[in-house]
């Protein structure tokens, strides 16, 4: 008679009360972990004050040289420019180049700001007055704003002054003219490195934290055999998959915001677009990388190495492959397709579109479109290698 | 092999089951009928297929050869079917350390569709029928060893299946849990459900109405416990010694003896000679220097039947070599 009973179909209600039940239990495994807990709620924040003030971007107070030949009031007066700027530390003024050369040798400076004799008289008469800006190349972040920076300097010094860029470390003189300062300040205006960085910072975080949590989920359920006595019951393995994702779609969230929040308060980070499309895609985000995981501990042998696997897929291309630091375009092609693989670069062209610039659906689309895509294709891949590995 | 006509009269009947992992054929064709109502015991040596065995009945590996029909349903096309009126109690602890005997119970309780109120009855019950109520908070982690067999067995009664697959559930247990445990079978088994249950303990065998014994992934005997014991040819004899493994060398060369193990600190020997066994073995070993200082006749139990069973089944497979 129970026989029969049976036989009707499973009904949405009691689906959704086996989902229920594996999401409960997975919220008991969370709170009675401390470990796990600490890794879920206080590393982010930690990852990102430290990730925030370790990595910065920002040039300030590079020391400098002056070596002024010309030694006349406009020389005088274009000095000071550089003494004004919170760019450059003028240090001080050299005697020769004997002098400066020394500097450079002793790292003292980084910037030699040369002004030969004839400027003021090739000003006076209308001539191009030449400047040389010297740079050490061996820190080619300084050396590449110093030369932005003395360019911008020199178009503010309302005279005709053509730089002429000597490089000591061989910095391509081609280069020079490629590098537009205005480019990085355009939704940046303080060239704040922290500004630029939080909105990727964020999609990093979250993708270490909800991979290598999920990456181990299945695996233990394997170990400890549970995963058979949950084989033996009506869960269906796409219930299983859902119940397990929903503590940690909602403690990602909850990261994301507290990151968010952070960001805004401590570092000043504009919210300049619309937080519910944010949010939006935040979810089919973090789905997507939570799908990424389950695969992980879908065919993951053991524990171990579903935490390597997991640290290695989530870190690894998080860091190198999302544009969260350096621009997908200058790495090499093969490396650009492969950032295709992984949500991070989708999720931090949004992430940084909707906070930086101010950007939505209309513009963001596509990539929320390739995260949604990404979500379904891993998670029904993760449903279909659980059962494989399991039978 | 969906026959609702007798559906319910054979709580298992498997035809040719087979399964392979790489090159070892760890079950190897089994053919096992198991009526409605039943105790049944599967005995056989350390990767006789036994685990096997259960964890495709169960479900849970998928045969690659033959079916087994769990009251006419088939466990390979209407797994759906089967699932609601088994229990199975895998080999190892697979319930969650990390929640407590009443949340692990609650769990797959509700993941097999028993509905809330009816979860908290039964649990209460069940608990208190195994004397788990006082320890109903305490996690799975911190439970002795019997503790945990009895919270699995609660588990997979809670739904309240019909037949109940269990995998060696006293191993590792202390003889006061195991007997209790069988107690709680022996109930189970009055009030009508069948319990397919591999040991490897001979005394559990006794208690079982029938048993089916399992060599290298074929059943190679079954019967009643009296009819697994009658196999045994000869006679037994229990040789007490000083110096066991002396007597067991020395007493292997002599006709007539079958074989011999040790058995504790007695020698078991079974003889296949003439009737006067106890002289002949005596005068033997007192040639062979070798000292002796009892020959006693014993009663055929399950352990000399075990014993028997996997031994002419190796010679076979040496001799098959």
């Amino acid at each position: 008679m129970r026989l029969l009973g049976y036989e009707s179909r499973p009904t949405m209600k009691s689906a959704l009360i086996r989902v229920g039940a594996v999401a409960g239990k997975e919220f008991k495994h969370l709170l009675r972990d401390p470990r796990v807990l600490a890794t879920v709620l206080i590393l982010p924040v930690l990852q990102l004050l430290l990730f925030a003030y370790a990595i910065s971007f920002d040039v300030k107070n590079v020391p400098t040289v002056v070596l002024d030949q010309d030694n006349t009031p406009a020389s005088r007066q274009y000095v000071q420019t550089y003494r004004s700027s919170e760019f450059f530390d003028v240090l001080g003024s050299a005697d020769d180049l004997a002098q400066v050369d020394q500097l450079f040798d002793q790292n003292r400076v980084r910037i030699a700001v040369i002004v030969p004799s004839g400027f003021a008289r090739s000003l006076d008469s209308g001539e191009k007055a030449q400047v040389a800006v010297l740079s050490d190349g061996s820190e080619p972040t300084s050396a590449q704003l110093a030369q932005a920076y003395a360019t911008a300097l020199n178009a503010s010094y309302d005279q005709q002054v053509v730089v002429e860029w000597a490089d000591r470390q061989g910095l391509d003189l081609a280069q020079v003219g490629a590098i537009e300062p205005r480019l990085r300040t355009w939704y940046n205006p303080e060239g704040k490195s922290s500004t630029f960085l939080i909105p990727g910072l964020m999609v990093v975080i979250i993708m270490i934290v909800t991979v290598q949590q999920t990456a181990v989920t299945l695996v233990r359920e394997r170990e400890q055999g549970t995963g058979e006595q949950m084989t033996v019951s009506p869960l269906r393995r796409g219930e299983l998959m859902v119940g397990k994702l929903l503590p940690w779609t909602l403690l990602a969230f909850a990261d994301m915001l507290a990151i968010a929040l952070v960001g805004i308060w401590v570092f000043g980070l504009p919210l300049r677009g619309g937080i519910g499309f944010l949010a939006a895609s935040s979810v089919v985000f973090v789905f997507a990388a939570l799908g990424l995981g389950l695969i992980i501990s879908a065919v993951a042998p053991s524990l171990e190495t579903a935490n390597i696997s997991g640290l290695l897929i989530a870190f690894l291309p998080a860091f190198l492959l999302s544009g969260f630091a350096f621009p997908l375009d200058s790495i090499p092609t093969p490396l650009q397709w492969l950032s295709y693989a992984f949500p991070g670069r989708y999720m931090v062209t949004i992430s940084r579109g909707v906070f930086l610039k101010g950007a939505g659906f209309a513009e963001l689309w596509p990539e929320l479109a390739a995260l949604a895509g990404y979500a379904l294709v891993v998670l029904l891949a993760s449903s279909v290698l659980y059962r494989r590995r399991s039978t | 092999m969906n026959t609702p006509m007798n559906a319910d009269a054979l709580a298992v009947q498997a035809l040719g089951l087979g399964r392979s992992f790489g090159t070892n054929r760890a079950v190897d064709g089994v053919h096992l009928t198991i009526p409605t109502g039943m105790i049944f015991g599967l005995l056989g040596p350390d990767g006789a297929g036994k685990s096997t065995l259960i964890r495709m009945l169960a479900t849970v590996l998928a045969p690659e050869t033959g079916d087994a029909a769990i009251f006419g349903n088939s466990v390979r096309r209407s797994p759906d079917r089967v699932i609601p009126r088994i229990g199975y109690m895998s080999q190892h602890f697979s319930m969650y350390p990390d929640l407590s005997i009443a949340e692990n119970l609650d769990f797959f309780a509700t993941l097999r569709g028993v509905g809330r109120a009816e979860r908290r009855r039964r649990a209460g019950e069940l608990m208190s029928a195994m004397g788990l109520v006082e320890f109903a908070s305490r996690r799975a982690r911190y439970l002795s060893g019997g503790m945990k067999q009895k919270l699995m067995l609660a588990a997979t009664l809670m739904h309240q299946p019909d037949l109940l697959l269990l995998d060696e559930p006293t191993t590792g247990v202390d003889p006061v849990s195991r007997r209790e445990f069988w107690r709680i079978l022996a109930g189970l088994h009055r009030a009508g459900k069948t319990v397919l249950v591999a040991t490897p303990y001979m005394d559990e065998a006794e208690r079982c109405g029938y048993l089916a014994f399992l060599s290298s992934g074929r059943i190679i005997r079954e019967g009643s416990p009296a009819d697994i014991k009658a196999v045994v040819p000869g006679m037994l004899f229990e040789l007490t010694t000083p110096q066991p493994r002396a007597v067991l060398a020395a007493v292997t060369g002599i006709p007539g003896v079958r074989s011999a193990h040790l058995y504790g600190d007695v020698v078991r020997v079974l003889w296949i000679g003439d009737d006067r066994g106890a002289a002949e073995l005596t005068s033997r070993l007192l040639a062979a220097g070798v000292h002796v200082s009892a020959v006693r006749p014993a009663r055929v139990d399950m352990e000399a039947a075990f014993a028997f069973l996997t031994e002419s089944e190796r010679l076979i497979e040496v001799a098959g070599l």
